[in-house]
């Protein structure tokens, strides 16, 4: 059974994922009109890009919780470059600075300094929050430029531009950890540190690396919500990080590291958003929203963890008895010899 | 370096020395391994015989001394460092990538392509005809597979110097054969291997030489057809000056009658790491259980106290069956426990000497709130019985040495009125004197009529203190010693499995 598990997380989350859309639909088949199933892709693409960047840290063991607002300060400074009228590699360009900055940030503090993942990208997020207010002076930013806001909505051969984008790069990405031979090197620090070090992986950058990563795609999350929310309001990107994280676990990303893929946590992230907007059909109220990511979240991360430690338990009891099978052996060998 | 007679050794280690803090692990080590060696290194624990490997791997950076490979000086500061000079360390407990393949965890960290690393390994597989799939994850694998993948490991970077640190420790009797046959194999292509262990049986069915370690020292060195049995259980023990003050201490029996009744008897308890346990302690007794790492004395002091899980067997606390009570009914009823790794399973390292010694007793000290006159008349008791070093009641117990914080945690068991005391590795870690200190309250409980579990590895502690012993191997009792036999030749012979 354990062989084949690996893969088996990935295609539960796609099952998941479309018995979702299938029981939705059931109940009400607007839901299931090629429409609504785009709208709900597009909505979707901000939270691929999180749990994309995300799934680099958990792998390697840690977890990025500074994600929402490196997303809401990169589109601050996006959106103020683009509304300044400057150029568009530079409005990328700003916004990748700050979310690869912050990424860099986390990464030296959580290995140079020792700060606990989770403490660490907690004081950033703080840190980014109060920054954002500062720089927008707790104002929203608006009037951005029609050619930004209507980039959300370009198609290429009929599929969003942005969902494109996403596919691509959560594709190239798993091209890269899968059969890159530095690739499988982010699991590998997640799922037995002394032993990566024993193989001479580089750890201390493998983990800053994972962050950068994470750093950068919550930035182009930044974009991606700039550009379809048309202004930049100040608590953008708040909370998007429980929604970052669940996404992942459902795809099938083990908190304890080592285990999980990109592919995965994009089904996980469609998910996630098929959630929340599945809410308004069923005529849920709004706030439902974060109540139950939040359940599922845990549900998810009980199950994953209570499976580790049966596991874990199983290899243990093994090792000990093996003690008594080698001198049960040995006697029956002697018996036979004499 | 200039060539002398014949090829230079395949590793050659000189003067190395390495301390831990205050703790001298290694005091000048030299030893030479040539090609196609296998050189058993033999130590009681504390030997250095881990330090001595974890440098040699690169784990480690050695205080003083040098290691030349091939004849060329090297210096080993990182592991890969120790792999591209040819030095690969297989762990005692596998390192393995427990959600990868088999595949992935041998080709992780090499610079070649997947293609080539899974040639070259399947080629290995078949030439040492093991079966081993590729694609197997590496959580699946027996304890035998994950240490070929560790050997293949070694072998897929070209490995000249192989470590195996323990390799049989949790390997069955048929893995084991197949592991020597891999050994014979790899040296008939010049491998040099240097293997430690703990039996001494696997010491002359495979070893070409043997090294004795004790304190940071080798103390016997040669071709394994010097030695005999005898001979490699004198290494191991003690020099005579410490053997004299050992025995120098006089042994007082406080058993009374020979119909007194035992505080606790185990009757037949098996658990996961050891089987078919039967002993009985009384009061005023010290009942030392010897043997070496791994033998299963700890998981047996756990499951007994109800940390771990007993599978079969009854525990009986003056007379009544205190069976899977857990840990707060053994607490209750009179059993206690002092775990061997202070650091991680008993102490409050921020709190202070005196919440620490009150911790165990909180629920009789008062009903709502905390009687600070009574806490503060027990600190102040025990501080002075147990001459415990210390500033004040209110110094935080981190602050204290190890040999005062062990003596607050005796004090924090005795507060709680105990009949029947399991001490594990006592002194581990805690200087000369406090040890003295740790030995006098010891000998004072047992004075007061406790029973005492005394389990350790250190053969003089065990001779020092213990009324009675008895010597697990493999998880078994596997010999008793009254009153009269104890013996430091006889507890060593048994603790390795010789009897």
């Amino acid at each position: 059974m354990l062989p084949s598990f690996r893969m088996k997380r990935e295609f539960n989350a796609l099952l998941f994922a479309v018995l979702l859309f299938v029981g939705i639909g059931s109940v009400n088949p607007v839901f299931l009109t090629v429409r609504n199933i785009a709208l709900t892709l597009q909505g979707s693409v901000m939270y691929i890009f999180l749990a994309a960047g995300m799934t680099f840290v958990i792998l390697t063991g840690d977890i990025d919780v500074s994600v929402g607002a490196v997303l809401g300060m990169s589109a601050a400074v996006a959106a103020t470059l683009v509304r300044d009228g400057y150029p568009l590699w530079a409005v990328v360009g700003g916004a990748l600075l700050v979310g690869g900055g912050t990424g860099l940030l986390n990464g030296v503090g959580v290995t140079f300094l020792r700060i606990p993942a989770i403490v660490m990208t907690l004081g950033t997020m703080g840190i980014l929050r109060g920054a954002m207010f500062i720089y927008t002076d707790g104002k929203w930013v608006e009037n951005l430029p029609d050619f930004f806001k209507q980039a959300c909505q370009i198609c290429v051969y009929g599929i969003n531009l942005f969902v494109l984008a996403a596919v691509v790069v959560v594709f190239l990405m798993q091209l890269y950890l899968t059969t890159a031979r530095r690739g499988k090197y982010f699991a590998a620090v997640g799922d037995n540190l002394d032993g990566a070090v024993l193989v001479g992986v580089p750890v201390v950058r493998i983990r800053i690396a994972a962050f950068v990563v994470s750093g950068l795609c919550s930035a182009l999350a930044g974009l991606v919500y700039t550009s379809q929310i048309g202004f930049v309001g100040n608590v953008a990107g708040n909370g998007t990080e429980m929604t970052a994280i669940a996404a992942c676990v459902i795809g099938g990303v083990s908190l304890a590291g080592g285990t999980g893929s990109v592919a995965g946590a994009l089904f996980g992230a469609v998910i996630m958003n098929t959630i929340n907007s599945a809410l308004v059909f069923l005529k849920v109220p709004a706030y439902w929203n974060n109540t139950i990511s939040g359940l599922l979240l845990l549900t998810m991360v009980l199950a994953d963890s209570l499976l580790h430690r049966y596991l874990e338990e199983k290899a243990r009891r093994k090792r000990l008895n093996a003690r008594f099978a080698r001198a049960a052996e040995r006697r029956a060998c002697d018996d036979a010899r004499a | 370096m200039v060539e002398q007679n014949g090829p230079a050794p395949l590793v050659e280690v000189e003067g190395m020395v390495k301390s831990f803090g205050e703790n001298a692990v290694l005091r000048d080590v030299s030893l030479a391994l040539r090609r196609s060696d296998v050189m058993a290194v033999v130590g009681g624990n504390g030997a250095g015989k881990s330090t001595l490997m974890k440098i040699l791997s690169g784990i480690y950076t050695p205080d003083k001394g040098s290691i030349r490979i091939e004849g060329r000086e090297v210096s080993l500061h990182t592991p890969s460092a120790a792999h591209a000079m040819g030095v690969y360390l297989v762990p005692q407990e596998p390192l393995l990538f427990p959600n990868m393949t088999v595949e992935e965890n041998l080709s992780l960290g090499l610079d070649e392509s997947r293609a080539d690393v899974r040639r070259r390994a399947v080629a290995l597989i078949k030439r040492l005809d093991w079966p081993l799939s590729m694609s197997r994850q590496a959580n699946s694998l027996s304890i035998a597979e994950q240490q070929l993948v560790e050997i293949l490991r070694g072998l897929l970077r070209s490995a000249k110097v192989l470590i195996l640190d323990e390799p049989t420790s949790s390997l069955t009797f048929a893995e084991i054969q197949s592991l020597f046959k891999l050994i014979k194999e790899l040296r008939a292509e010049g491998v040099g291997i240097f293997y430690i262990t703990h039996r001494l049986d696997e010491v002359f069915e495979i070893a070409t030489h043997v090294a004795i370690l004790r304190d940071g020292r080798v103390t016997l060195e040669g071709p394994v057809g010097d030695f005999t049995r005898e001979l490699l259980l004198q290494g191991l023990l003690p020099s005579e000056s410490r053997k004299g003050s050992a025995a120098a201490r006089t042994k007082t029996l406080h058993r009374n009658a020979p119909d007194a009744k035992p505080a606790l008897v185990l009757d037949r308890v098996s658990g996961y790491g050891f089987r078919d346990i039967s002993l009985s302690v009384y009061p005023g007794e010290v009942l030392g259980i010897a043997g070496v790492v791994g033998a299963g004395r700890t998981e047996l002091a756990e499951a007994v106290f109800g940390i771990g899980k007993l599978v079969g067997g009854r525990v009986l606390l003056e007379g009544a069956d205190i069976t899977g009570c857990g840990v707060r009914g053994s607490i209750r009823k009179g059993l206690n426990y002092i775990p061997e790794d202070r650091r991680r399973n008993g102490l409050f390292g921020a709190a202070s000497v005196r919440a620490n010694m009150t911790s165990a007793v909180l629920d009789t000290l008062g009903r709502v709130f905390l009687p600070v006159f009574r806490e503060r008349k027990l600190t102040s008791k025990y501080i002075e019985e147990f001459s415990i070093n210390t500033t004040g009641q209110e110094q935080s117990l981190g602050a204290l040495s190890g040999g005062n914080q062990q003596k607050v945690i005796i004090s924090r068991i005795l507060a709680t009125n105990p009949k029947v005391l399991i001490l594990d590795e006592p002194t581990r870690g805690i200087d000369a004197g406090a040890r003295g200190d740790v030995y006098r309250i010891i000998d004072a409980l047992k004075a007061e009529g406790l029973a005492v579990l005394l389990v350790s590895s250190d053969m003089e502690e065990i001779l020092a203190l213990s009324d009675r012993v008895v010597t697990m191997y493999n998880g078994t009792i596997n010999r008793e010693f009254g009153p009269g036999e104890i013996a430091l030749d006889g507890l060593m012979a048994a603790s390795f499995g010789v009897c």
